[in-house]
């Protein structure tokens, strides 16, 4: 399990990171800048890992920050900065997923005679597995993987996102998405049994 | 606590979210139930088997997205020079003709370098007609690449056929390996940009070879491209005290032409500051066209009381 990171970094950093704020409020190039190559590398790995397309992970990173940089001013230390920060973030990508599940874009996922597959991963499987067997088994848990998360809510991918990938506790998670810790450990549970009904045969 | 009770329980169990007494309740329930057990050894299964399809970012998205972000702070524009490429867009694009997928690109390769290399050419010509040399019914291997040079029917029925044949050889070696060093700088000149940007990823690592730096350096100042030159440039942090290195930045913070790569040169002349460098930066810091960048210059230019302009 990936374990953060970010939320680690702020917490250790925080009399740091609380000097760089108040040396960009008070306008600051170079502390803004340290402050945004403070985070924002898990902030990108989140974008990817939600939208699983560079393109958009780099629109969320801009609009992410820009808004950070338009409204550090109103920022008044009353939660951590990376709750702050992720509030945001967090926003524009949920708005992303809804939008996705909206218009029911076309996902990286391609019908192939052997199932659905990523495109993102077809070159890797053809170089990395020479045991063909073994390349279908793999390329159809991909497959499910990717149905699984797809089936999830925007808000369950979120907290499943948070939780899972970037290893934040369901306490900072409810936090950053203006919501109790209990309503994060529902969101949690559901997500995981969505996933334990769909890839249940396949471990 | 029951089965179900403890069912329900299992995923928050294993992602650390229960109280130290439910996490109790759930363990002792655990000791007693395989089939409790087997619920936790299946959520494991499903947790490391989404590990696998993590996405790693790209480092020069990354740094794409950092200079768009101070571009549109600096100038209030959208985005850095609308009318060049950006450096990530530049790299999908040498990428593209090549791998059908990023995803390659954007593992760490670790210590093993991979490298597939190789030719070896074997012709059948006109001028050898000994049957001893003639391959009849073989047809290439799948490895083999085939180019046929020459068909020739002769009297008897048969053909005679010449072609070349590139065989791919797969080596693996750990990077201390004097072989795996050689095969790397070669893949440093490799036509292939892609293998271009792996090769320097692993030869920056080996900072301490004389030749691995000159390759960097060559690398920096001659490669045409932006994503080879940029890894390479990472390469060149730990040499910045030799003054022929800085001396290469000078050339290449005048020269080229992707911001870039002029961005992270600034940044690495300014780690280690000498006062040979004030007279560059004086000189380049008129010419600069891109905002941020030019800021950068005028700081270092004023952390090390020195003027903007020259006299």
């Amino acid at each position: 399990m990936a374990q953060d990171a970010a939320g680690a970094v702020g917490a250790r950093l925080s009399p740091q990171v609380d000097s760089l704020i108040r040396a960009a409020q008070r306008g600051d190039q170079d502390a803004f800048e340290q402050l945004v190559r403070t985070y924002d590398q898990s902030v990108l790995r989140l974008a990817m890992n939600l939208l699983r397309s560079p393109e958009d992970a780099r629109d969320v990173y801009q609009e992410a920050f820009l808004r950070v940089y338009r409204n550090l001013h109103a920022f008044r230390f009353d939660c951590s900065f990376h709750t702050w920060l992720y509030r945001i973030v967090t926003n524009i990508c949920l708005d992303q997923l809804r939008k996705r599940k909206v218009r029911k874009e076309e996902s990286s996922v391609v019908e192939t005679t052997d199932g659905s597959i990523d495109r993102m991963d077809a070159f890797e499987e053809e170089a990395a597995e020479a045991d063909p067997e073994r390349s279908l088994w793999n390329r159809q848990l991909k497959s499910r993987i990717e149905g699984a998360l797809q089936d999830l809510t925007p808000r369950e991918r979120m907290v499943f996102e948070l939780r899972h990938y970037q290893g934040l506790r369901l306490r900072n998670i409810g936090e950053m998405l203006g919501t109790t810790e209990e309503a994060a450990k529902n969101c949690l549970f559901r997500a995981t049994q969505k996933m334990r009904s769909v890839l249940g045969d396949f471990v | 606590m029951n089965c179900d009770s403890v069912s329900k329980l299992i995923p928050l169990y294993f992602y650390g979210e229960l109280t130290p007494d439910e996490e109790d309740r759930v363990e002792d329930h655990l000791h007693a139930c395989a089939e409790c057990t087997a619920a936790l050894s299946r959520q494991r299964a499903i947790a490391a088997a989404l590990n696998e399809r993590e996405e790693e970012v790209p480092v020069l998205l990354l740094e794409d997205c950092r200079m768009d972000l101070m571009a549109a702070i600096q100038g209030g524009a959208p985005r850095l020079e609308k009318t060049s490429k950006s450096p990530w867009k530049l790299f999908l694009e040498a990428m593209g003709s090549t791998f059908s997928s990023l995803n390659r690109l954007q593992r760490p390769v670790g210590a093993v370098a991979l490298i597939a290399l190789g030719f070896m050419a074997s012709r059948f010509t006109a001028g050898t007609p000994s049957s001893a040399n003639l391959v009849p019914n073989s047809s290439p291997s799948d490895d083999v690449i085939a180019t046929v040079r020459s068909v020739r029917p002769d009297s008897s029925g048969r053909v005679q056929i010449a072609f070349d044949e590139t065989r791919r050889r797969t080596v693996s070696g750990a990077m201390e390996d004097q072989n795996i060093q050689k095969l790397l700088l070669t893949a440093a000149h490799e036509e292939n940009p892609a293998v271009r940007v792996e090769s320097m990823g692993l030869l920056k690592e080996r900072t301490g070879s004389a030749e691995v730096r000159d390759e960097l350096l060559n690398a920096v100042v001659h490669d045409a491209n932006v994503g080879v030159r940029l890894e390479a440039l990472k390469g060149l942090k730990p040499l910045m005290a030799d003054a022929a290195v800085r001396k290469s930045l000078y050339q290449v913070l005048k020269n080229d032409e992707n911001p870039a790569v002029r961005m992270q040169v600034v940044d690495l002349l300014v780690s280690h500051r000498d006062d040979s460098m004030v007279s560059v930066l004086q000189d380049v810091v008129q010419k600069e066209d891109n905002n941020y960048i030019r800021l950068k210059l005028e700081k270092a230019l004023k952390d090390m009381n020195a003027s903007i302009g020259t006299f």
